[in-house]
């Protein structure tokens, strides 16, 4: 860690005003900090969202602003600057800050910034080279803009939730916003592509992104399916649960890759909720050596199961069979029993088993402990890759709210520290009326 | 898509060498539609991927595969044998050139080819490789076998998606379709290989860059791990909604024409939403008792969820096409949505109004197709389709012959030993 965090970072002497709330946006700047850039995320404690409402508050603590355990994951490497952007000094100290900044992101809905005064036009006169990210449900233009999202909204529409499922079953969908997460990446991304863009041009830009548009182009085989064969998802035996097909529906591709058997999830001992294995054999000699595992039983050499058609058909029974064998092995290992054996299989990881039993992930450092002011030490997710030269970390916790306003303020906008006072007085830093945290009473002193 | 000079996109200038299966495709597709001229390598008689369905009219065949059509838009391809000595050597000499590197080989196959990135950067400090791989360069995974579905499995996106117990009765965890690990990985690699791009604006120095699909997906779970870290939950399956360490009221209601719609209410009940509601159902004459002043006391609202979503906001969307439920509800304001099938995007006049949908010549085919477009609108350097997924080699010629200066007689040989 401190031989990384020595390191030059990617994004160093890069500035993000970061208006982002919910999880979208936030997980967009987490990584843009990790990368290196100087996050100032900008809030308010009225119309606060992504701090409350917590379901991840530790049990012993209060839940508050500053103790949403899912918060503090999704915003390390931010500072907090509290502020009323819609009173006429907020929205001053707001413009001196994109000033000397490089990237502005926001997701809320369409209408919000420009409403505020800082619409793309007011933003370019601020600062002419703006690489400005908007990560709204449904873009800027268009006529359904004014639409509003959550990623189980952008992806039901986007086609994504009816992908999930057991057939002539409602669809199972996505236990989680899928489009929160990778809504996320696309903002990252289109960030990064629009500074590439400026650092090689000198020209920034209106990125506008949308939530739900980003979602359908992860449908591509399908819509392909649709506009060159005319073929739709509505359809028997589709989405196929997790088999690549169900028997006794006709035998077409269903978007994850070769139609073969066996492809499912089977049982594992001891039974629990979480104790399943996934098994693929992508040919015949997988399957052969898959036999070779269970110890070739008598039914495996059976010649109905010989052929990927004799498998595909007789699905039901295979699967049946295999779980059977699944059941005696606990799911570490039979993956390692598998895997050895050349066999793909893999464990169903719950979050408690990556954090606490995964090999590769405790190898590969994923988490690791991060220590938070009012929440205590606790892991944090670290980035999926490694740069050589220029690290991505995580390298502070999640701001308190307004933990660094008076830094922001008066150290890099260079207001007095009398005017730091009178904007905590008039409701420009805080609410007037509302009770601060006592670093901000420090900061008043 | 004409012929006219198109605006350049935010990575033009760059080149990319793509040596990627079903595994990077997608990452050198978001390259190559961002504008980065993205080389795709194939072995000679082409990349495996290109047998994957659906195909043109059900025909397979390495040019009629949808899915390789599909994730190989905006690139060229040539064909090079990287096991031959001279096809390593051409692989070094574009590489001298090349700005990025993309590649998905097992962990050691490009060093026990001599094109290990050591050696690569010699020749370019300027290079970025990028090997996203099913668990990284390093650790007990490393060489475990994968798929989709396993890395769905490992990376817990199955443990968090399946079926409330009233709907499957001890039902399974389920991956979601459309091979979305693969998805997952490549975002984060297209992420890591952009930072790095930036980064190089300034240092001049490329950087090597080791990719794990297996952390990416286990990156993709919303808060499931902050649940089990801040409160050692371990979050349970639900019909269409997210995972919850206790049971939370459905969201996914079925509408009159037997689609889904997805109303998003859990909550969010207060007084105003519940007003708001009303307005909604008495639209349709489906309020029931909603307009009710009791519903103004927070604690009656709380007592009576179960009516409000069970009865009220189920019945009203059993009433209405799913299609006008989510238009109503959007247009006044609720976050709903319509549980659509691909093809029924087809017709959105919204996707419409952003130009979103794209028509891809296929000029040996003599047709062309309507294909997806992007994520985002830039103003300024367009993020597009540039052109139809290649051929198999068939840009041969561009590369080895204009670039390289190969003569067409070097070229003939080299295809019929099979270098190229």
């Amino acid at each position: 860690m401190t031989d990384a965090a020595s390191r030059r970072r990617a994004l160093e002497n890069v500035r993000v005003v970061d208006f982002s709330w919910v999880r979208a946006g936030p997980w967009a700047t987490r990584w843009l900090g990790a990368l290196g850039a100087e996050v100032i995320k900008i809030e308010w404690p009225e119309n606060e969202r992504g701090r409350l409402p917590s379901t991840t508050t530790p049990q012993h603590l209060e839940v508050n602003l500053n103790t949403s355990g899912n918060f503090n994951d999704t915003n390390v490497n931010k500072k907090s600057l509290s502020l009323n952007v819609r009173s006429a000094k907020g929205l001053e100290v707001v413009k001196r800050l994109i000033a000397i900044s490089d990237i502005v992101i926001e997701n809320f809905s369409s209408r919000v910034l420009r409403n505020w005064g800082l619409g793309y036009d007011v933003l370019c006169r601020i600062k002419h080279d703006i690489v400005y990210v908007s990560m709204s449900g449904y873009g800027h233009t268009g006529r359904n803009h004014h639409y509003t999202t959550f990623g189980p909204v952008a992806q039901a529409v986007s086609g994504l939730t009816l992908l999930s499922g057991l057939p002539d079953k409602p669809p199972a969908g996505w236990g989680w916003s899928y489009m929160d997460d990778t809504g996320g990446m696309y903002g990252a991304m289109c960030a990064l592509a629009g500074l590439y863009h400026r650092n090689t041009t000198g020209r920034g830009q209106h990125i506008d992104l949308s939530q739900m548009v980003a979602s359908i182009p992860l449908n591509g085989p399908a819509l392909l399916d649709f506009t060159v064969n005319g073929r739709g998802s509505r359809r028997a035996g589709f989405p196929p649960g997790n088999r690549a097909h169900w028997p006794g529906t006709p035998l077409l591709n269903n978007y994850r890759g070769p139609t073969v058997a066996p492809h499912n999830a089977y049982r594992t001992h001891p039974g629990g909720y979480n104790d399943w294995c996934v098994i693929v054999c992508h040919d015949d000699e997988e399957w052969q050596r898959l036999i070779q595992v269970m110890g070739s039983p008598s039914w495996a050499t059976s010649e109905i199961f010989a052929t990927l058609t004799g498998r595909l058909q007789h699905q039901e029974e295979l699967d049946q069979r295999i779980e059977a064998w699944s059941m005696t092995l606990e799911k570490y290992q039979l993956t390692e029993q598998c895997q050895s054996g050349g066999v793909r299989a893999l464990p169903v990881q719950s979050a408690e088993d990556r954090v606490e039993h995964d090999p590769q992930l405790r190898h590969r450092k994923m988490y690791s402990p991060i220590e938070h002011p009012a929440l205590g030490q606790h892991l944090v997710q670290n980035a999926p890759f490694e740069l050589s030269r220029t690290p991505a970390l995580n390298h502070s916790p999640s701001p308190l709210i307004g933990q660094h306003t008076q830094e922001i303020v008066e150290g890099l906008l260079g207001y007095s520290h009398e005017e730091l006072c009178s904007g905590f007085a008039d409701g420009t830093f805080w609410p007037a009326n509302r009770t601060r945290f006592h670093y901000m009473e420090e900061m008043l002193r | 898509m004409t012929d006219a000079q198109p605006t350049p996109g935010p990575l033009a200038g760059l080149r990319v060498l793509e040596l990627a299966d079903e595994k990077g495709q997608f990452c050198g597709k978001l390259l190559g539609d961002l504008g980065a001229d993205v080389v795709k390598i194939e072995p000679p008689g082409g990349e495996p991927s290109r047998r994957v369905g659906p195909f043109l009219d059900d025909v397979p065949h390495p040019e009629r595969s949808l899915s390789f059509w599909y994730y190989n838009t905006s690139k060229r391809s040539i064909t090079l044998n990287l096991k031959a000595a001279y096809g390593r050597q051409l692989f070094r000499s574009l590489a001298a050139a090349a700005d990025v590197v993309l590649e998905t080989f097992p962990p050691g196959f490009m060093a026990s080819l001599g094109l290990d990135y050591e050696l690569l950067c010699q020749q370019n400090r300027r290079l970025i490789q990028c090997s996203l791989t099913p668990f990284g360069q390093t650790g007990p995974w490393r060489d475990y076998l994968s798929s989709d579905l396993l890395h769905m499995a490992a990376g817990g996106e199955m443990a968090s998606s399946g079926y409330d117990e009233a709907d499957v009765p001890n039902g399974p965890p389920v991956a979601p379709g459309g091979g979305n690990a693969w998805h997952m990985g490549c975002h984060y690699a297209c992420m890591a290989i952009l930072a790095a791009l930036v980064d190089r604006t300034l240092s001049g120095q490329g950087q090597y860059i080791d990719a794990s699909i297996h952390e990416a997906c286990a990156l993709t779970t919303e808060a499931a791990i902050a649940s089990y870290v801040y409160r050692g939950e371990v979050l349970r399956r639900q019909t269409g909604r997210h995972h919850a360490a206790n049971h939370t009221p459905r969201t996914q209601f079925r509408a009159k024409d037997g689609r889904y719609v997805c109303a998003l209410l859990g909550g969010r009940l207060n007084p105003r939403f519940v007003r708001n509601l009303a307005d909604l159902l008495d639209t349709y004459g489906m309020a029931g008792d909603l307009r009710d002043p009791k519903y103004q006391d927070p604690a009656v609202i709380a007592e009576s969820t179960s009516h409000i979503i069970d009865d009220l906001v189920a019945n009203f969307i059993a009433s209405l096409p799913a299609e006008e439920a989510y238009h109503a509800a959007q247009e006044r304001g609720f976050t709903w949505g319509v549980v659509r099938a691909p093809e029924d995007l087809l017709d959105d006049p919204h996707l419409h109004d952003r130009g979103f949908w794209k028509q891809v010549e296929h000029p040996e085919l003599g047709r062309s197709f309507t294909y997806p477009g992007e994520a985002a609108i830039f103003s300024d350097s367009p993020w597009q389709l540039s052109r139809r997924a290649p051929l198999i080699g068939e840009h041969n010629l561009e590369i080895f012959c204009d670039e390289l200066e190969l003569s067409r007689a070097e070229l003939v040989v080299l295809a019929e030993s099979r270098v190229i």
